[in-house]
């Protein structure tokens, strides 16, 4: 690792290049990222200059054992946990669907390829916006479509459940592409001469699947995977959007957002307790640890067992 | 025999897997368009043809709406500091990011490993959001342009991508460039720089995309409506105009437009740098 460019005090160029980069990172993002966890014991508020004390464990114990409000963010734990099951399981099975069938040697699967990314770069204002429209409950598409089917519904202003599995929805409608892309990207690196050598040895398409794609796709498999689950733990922005803080319908990230720095919607009204906001992260983050850390050893013992 | 083959084969001929693949995919493209046509349609109706029918097909073009929610929404204000704060915070962090990364990529300096092990842990660390409003707070930036573009002047995964990128640039045009008298910044900019422009334009796509369609920091940092990005603006409109679904429609549409056809010029740049979370796994 030899350094050419000078010698003496010249060599100290690169640590002083370096150091706003490196004091940003500091700064904006590692430092608060660990002052989560000392917050997480203290009952600051977002106020500026109110007295801040040590409460010790007392915001987890509040948060999970007490009252109604340790009722609501168990639930909200759950729905965390449902949400990111179903979709990570539906836009990982979708996105390696429409890869496999967009990857084919035909016309115009560039331009379906760029449809489905689309969503993408809107972000979540305009995706919620356009789904608000479209599922506009007063004779929009959909509506008018379940009506087709004597089903009636009242969308993202109906019951909790039934928003919450719109939201869930829209999210996968609005990630897939990107899971897709991945797995384009892997479908493309599996060298074809392995394919036509199958089809001369007879094998069908399932069984080319299932002996040849499936284990050469397991990068873009466990990328996906990982990126899904962690991704959707953490996923609240399009609640916001598209439903606002609503009982019943909040996940985990909603509700640190919702606590630390204050909304009122509806029937609901929090305050800015960014203490305990900072314990809900830090549980938020256990979640995402044990869940990511599981994932990433099942894929990894997958991975072994497909090389043997 | 040889007919009954060849029959055979010209029944089979007709793909039925191909025809397949098509119904799949436009059944698909339609989920995706159908809800960006409704939000055209409906921006060229008028409001009471809208309440009476929202899905009919808009029989005269009332371009009005656009002109409506543009002067209503306070657009060019909002877009101004869209662009104000995408532009400066994405420069600079490009600029620190490619000095962090380069010297890191060649380990020249000590504990390059560890520096980078720095970056990648960021990535599974909670979430930064109260220490880092108590910190604005404390600062005084909170409610200022400076402090929210503060924000985002920091992404590790743009490093990560850089150092993968710098290690795939030969060694000896360091040395090259050292004997010929070439110091350490003006080798970075002037020739480092301009060599990894794929990874640069990758970075620069992924960064900006994230700080223009931000909705939850100018929640929380901004309360001057002055300081407004443009998706804020937008959220704020929704609540005041949320029945009108023309104009509201007409203004998203007027954000949706210019991000779909910057699309389809930068795509390439734009698909490697939102899928680039895969260097995550």
């Amino acid at each position: 690792m030899s350094y050419h460019f000078g010698r003496g005090w010249a060599k100290w160029t690169p640590y002083l290049l370096l150091l706003p980069g490196l004091f940003f990172y500091f700064l904006i993002a590692l430092g608060p990222s660990m002052a989560t966890a000392v917050y997480s014991f203290t009952d600051a508020t977002g106020i500026k200059g109110a007295p801040v004390h040590w409460v010790g464990f007392d915001n987890y114990r509040e948060f999970l054992f007490m009252g109604r409000a340790s009722v609501d963010n168990l639930d909200a734990l759950k729905r965390t946990l449902i949400f990111c099951f179903i979709v990570t399981f539906v836009q990982f099975g979708l996105g390696l669907f429409v890869a496999l069938i967009v990857n084919q040697n035909l016309k115009g699967t560039n331009v379906f390829r760029t449809i489905y990314f689309m969503p993408v770069i809107l972000g979540v204002v305009i995706q919620g916006l356009m789904w608000s429209l479209f599922l506009y409950p007063l004779g929009g598409p959909v509506a008018k479509l379940l009506s087709l089917f004597g089903v009636r519904s009242e969308f993202l202003g109906g019951q909790p459940a039934e928003a919450f599995a719109w939201v869930t929805f829209i999210q996968i409608w609005a990630n897939m592409g990107i899971t897709m892309m991945i797995f384009i990207a892997g479908l493309q690196t599996i060298p074809s001469e392995l394919y036509e050598a199958a089809r001369i040895d007879g094998a069908n398409s399932w069984q080319i699947f299932r002996n040849i794609t499936w284990p050469l796709l397991t990068p873009s498999v466990n990328t996906n995977l990982l990126l899904n689950v962690i991704g959707s733990l953490q996923a609240w922005q399009l609640f916001y959007v598209l439903v606002g803080y609503r009982n019943g319908t909040q996940v985990l990230g909603y509700l640190i957002f919702a606590t630390g720095f204050g909304q009122t919607s509806g029937s609901v009204t929090t305050s800015f307790r960014q203490g305990y906001a900072a314990a809900a992260s830090i549980i938020l983050f256990l979640l995402v640890l044990v869940i990511g850390m599981t994932t990433q050893y099942i894929l990894q013992r997958r991975e072994a067992r497909i090389l043997e | 025999m040889n007919l009954s083959f060849l029959k055979r084969m010209s029944l089979r001929r007709i793909p039925w897997g191909k025809v397949g693949s098509y119904a799949v995919m436009i059944f698909f493209a339609l989920l995706y368009v159908g809800p960006l046509f409704m939000l055209v349609n409906t921006s060229l109706k008028t409001m009471p043809s809208f309440m009476k029918d929202a899905t009919s097909l808009a029989s005269e073009l009332h371009f009005e709406n656009f002109i409506e929610a543009w002067n209503k929404a306070n657009f060019s204000k909002y877009l101004l500091n869209s662009v104000i704060y995408t532009v400066s915070a994405t420069t600079i962090y490009v600029i620190t990011a490619v000095f962090v990364a380069f010297p890191v990529a060649r380990g020249y300096i000590k504990y390059s490993g560890a520096i980078l092990t720095l970056f990648v842990i960021a990535l599974f660390l909670p979430p930064a959001l109260i220490p880092q409003f108590q910190l604005m707070l404390r600062l005084g930036l909170y409610n200022t342009p400076i402090g929210y573009i503060m924000l985002f002047i920091v992404n590790p995964v743009g490093i990560v991508i850089l150092v993968n990128y710098i290690k795939t640039i030969p060694r000896e045009l360091d040395e090259a460039a050292a004997l010929d008298g070439c110091g350490y910044f003006r080798f970075v900019w002037s020739i480092v720089i301009p060599l990894i422009q794929p990874a640069i334009a990758t970075v620069v796509v992924m960064h900006a995309i994230g700080i223009w369609n931000e909705v939850i920091a100018p929640t929380i940092y901004l309360t001057n409506k002055n300081y407004y990005p443009i998706t804020r603006g937008l959220i704020v409109f929704q609540g005041v105009y949320g029945s009108n679904w023309p104009t509201l429609a007409a203004a998203v549409l007027l954000l949706t437009l210019p991000m779909l056809v910057l699309f389809l010029f930068l795509q390439r740049y734009i698909v490697s740098g939102l899928t680039a979370g895969s260097v995550k796994g």
